[in-house]
């Protein structure tokens, strides 16, 4: 699903955030990220995004190289990845309930099933009640649940997640988590940054670790 | 399940998801045509002066070209007026004057003729000057006889040729064109149809940059907006919509309130504007706008919004991607 080939990224010039990167993940598999502050993380997973390009090597997800993408094909290749963002991406001038139908709403989709899918969604992350606050009324970990209600809300076929439990109490963080396994379970590659090393020594998924942007470990499930 | 009965069946999905594809393209225009229009009603008064703004640029080069549609109905009426006066050599007697006349009429390139005899030209003379006793002390009459031509081609080279023509007629002694007004009016037109376009271009520029301005601000104002639309897979269509509506209806706020400024100030300007006229002997009024006039205003307008509005977001956007 997602092919890492000595890739590199470079900002600014001079500073190499991920560099001779190689990596393999398929299609159903579920990864855990983890590394330092600043080791890479949220880089790689915006490669992916094609929110960045790589500066060296090639990105290949689904088998193409996301890097020829034409300017006109990528919102539509993001449309099929779900994204939990670090600092959430709500907006904040309108309800809970019209955040996570957003990703509906851009691909045009009918009122009704959208209203359906949005609750559906809101209610996995237990937040269903709470569907015409405003996200500003919200906490943290509230807003965060609403975060990945709208990545998961258009049931994409591949799930990314940076920080998503980073303002959780563990009992919510397991829960999250299991949301995610969840998803996985019906067949969907998920892939998470996350410093909860506990957490994820716990749920024994795949876990690559990052240091200075070079893969120090890729440790298989066991 | 046969191969055809798929393929049948894929061609049919394939058609359904084109038709809500189109559906919510539809729905999506709605919505923001109207949620626009709700931003600017949210906002009355900036939206007034922006909506101002475009109407005071529009007024000026709208109301130019009124009054040159009006001076175009004038100019009928100049045509009317273009006349040769051809003067007799002064030996001529009345009623050879009369003969000559008739020959002169008998020109295709004549429409019609107004003679006047020496006594008559004397009179009018002394009458038009008021100067009757000083003028009846002369001994003899020194005016010749002169005929007033109105020719059916009123065009200047026309006429210059009709009177190089008539000149050469036995009895006539010199034939003079008052031509050279005519010619100044219509250079004069031609210019203030050139000015009004440059003023049209020029301010339909400003339009353009006052749209585009406040565009730039909306946009700047949900820059966060459009950041989160656009990871989540939004199109640049998309994303531009919502402004491109903002921008189409100050636009049509502004043409709107342009019309009203129009024909308050044709009001206003009706009167000083026909007792001029008047005072000339001209039968001019300002024209209306009417309703195809307005209707193109109202487009030009709206379009210019929309152009305004799409520049804005545009550059917002390829500010953004490249990377
Ligand atoms: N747009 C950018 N321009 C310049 N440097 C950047 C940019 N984005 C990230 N970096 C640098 O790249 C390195 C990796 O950053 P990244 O955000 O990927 O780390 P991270 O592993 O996600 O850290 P954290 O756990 O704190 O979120 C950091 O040193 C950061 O300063
Ligand atoms: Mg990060």
């Amino acid at each position: 699903m997602i092919v890492f080939e000595h890739v590199g990224k470079r900002y600014g010039g001079r500073f190499d955030a991920l560099a001779a990167l190689s990596f393999h993940i398929q299609r159903g598999e579920m990864v855990f990220l983890t590394g330092h502050s600043g080791a890479g993380k949220s880089s790689l997973l915006r490669l992916i995004m094609r929110l960045e390009r790589p500066s060296r090597g090639r990105v290949l997800v689904a088998g193409h190289d996301i890097d020829t993408l034409h300017a006109t094909q990528i919102p539509f290749y993001r449309r099929q990845i779900g994204v939990v963002f670090q600092d959430h991406q709500l907006l904040f001038d309108r309800s809970v309930f019209h955040n996570v139908a957003l990703p509906l709403e851009i691909q045009g989709m009918e009122p009704r099933e959208s209203a359906r899918r949005v609750r559906a969604a809101l209610d996995k992350v237990g937040l269903l009640h709470r569907e015409r606050a405003l996200p500003i009324e919200l906490s943290g970990g509230e807003q965060q649940r609403v975060g990945i209600a709208r990545a998961v809300v258009n049931k994409p076929a591949l799930l990314l997640a940076d920080e998503p439990t980073g303002n959780l109490d563990p009992q919510l963080s397991a829960d999250i988590m299991a949301l995610f396994e969840d998803f996985n379970r019906i067949g969907t590659t998920v892939m998470i940054a996350s410093h909860d090393l506990a957490l994820i020594a716990r749920l024994r998924h795949r876990t690559l670790r990052l240091s200075d942007g070079r893969l120090a470990a890729d440790q298989e499930a066991s | 399940m046969s191969r055809e009965a798929s393929q049948e069946r894929g061609a049919r999905k394939q058609r359904t998801t084109n038709s809500s594809r189109w559906r919510g393209w539809v729905r999506h225009h709605r919505a923001m045509s109207l949620d626009s229009a709700l931003r600017l009603v949210r906002t009355p008064l900036g939206s007034l002066f922006t909506m101002l703004a475009i109407a005071i640029a529009l007024v000026l080069p709208a109301g130019l070209w009124l009054m040159l549609d009006g001076a175009r109905l004038l100019d009928a009426e100049l045509d009317a007026s273009a006349t040769a006066t051809v003067y007799l050599a002064s030996e001529v007697d009345d009623e050879e004057a009369r003969r000559i006349q008739q020959a002169l009429e008998a020109h295709a390139q004549v429409n019609a003729s107004r003679l006047i005899t020496a006594s008559q030209g004397m009179e009018e003379f002394q009458r038009s000057l008021g100067l009757e006793d000083l003028l009846s002390q002369l001994p003899e009459n020194p005016l010749p006889a002169t005929i007033v031509l109105t020719p059916v081609d009123p065009e200047p080279s026309a006429m210059r040729q009709l009177a190089d023509q008539l000149s050469t007629v036995t009895g006539v002694d010199e034939v003079r064109l008052d031509l050279a007004w005519l010619d100044r009016l219509r250079k004069l037109a031609e210019l203030g149809r050139r000015a009004t376009l440059g003023l049209g271009v020029l301010f339909g520029l400003g339009v353009l940059l006052v749209v585009g301005n406040t565009i730039r601000l909306a946009v700047a104002s949900r820059r966060q907006e459009i950041e989160v639309v656009t990871l989540i897979g939004a199109t640049h269509a998309f994303v531009r919509r919502p402004f491109l509506y903002s921008g189409a209806w100050y636009g049509f706020g502004g043409g709107l309130l342009a019309l009203a400024l129009l024909v308050l100030g044709g009001d206003w300007l009706a009167t000083p504007i026909s007792d001029l006229a008047a005072s000339y002997g001209a039968n001019y009024a300002l024209p209306k706008l009417g309703w195809i006039g307005s209707a193109t205003l109202l487009s030009c307008s709206t379009i210019l919004g929309w152009l305004g509005a799409w520049l804005a977001v545009s550059q917002h956007l390829a500010s953004i991607y490249p990377r």
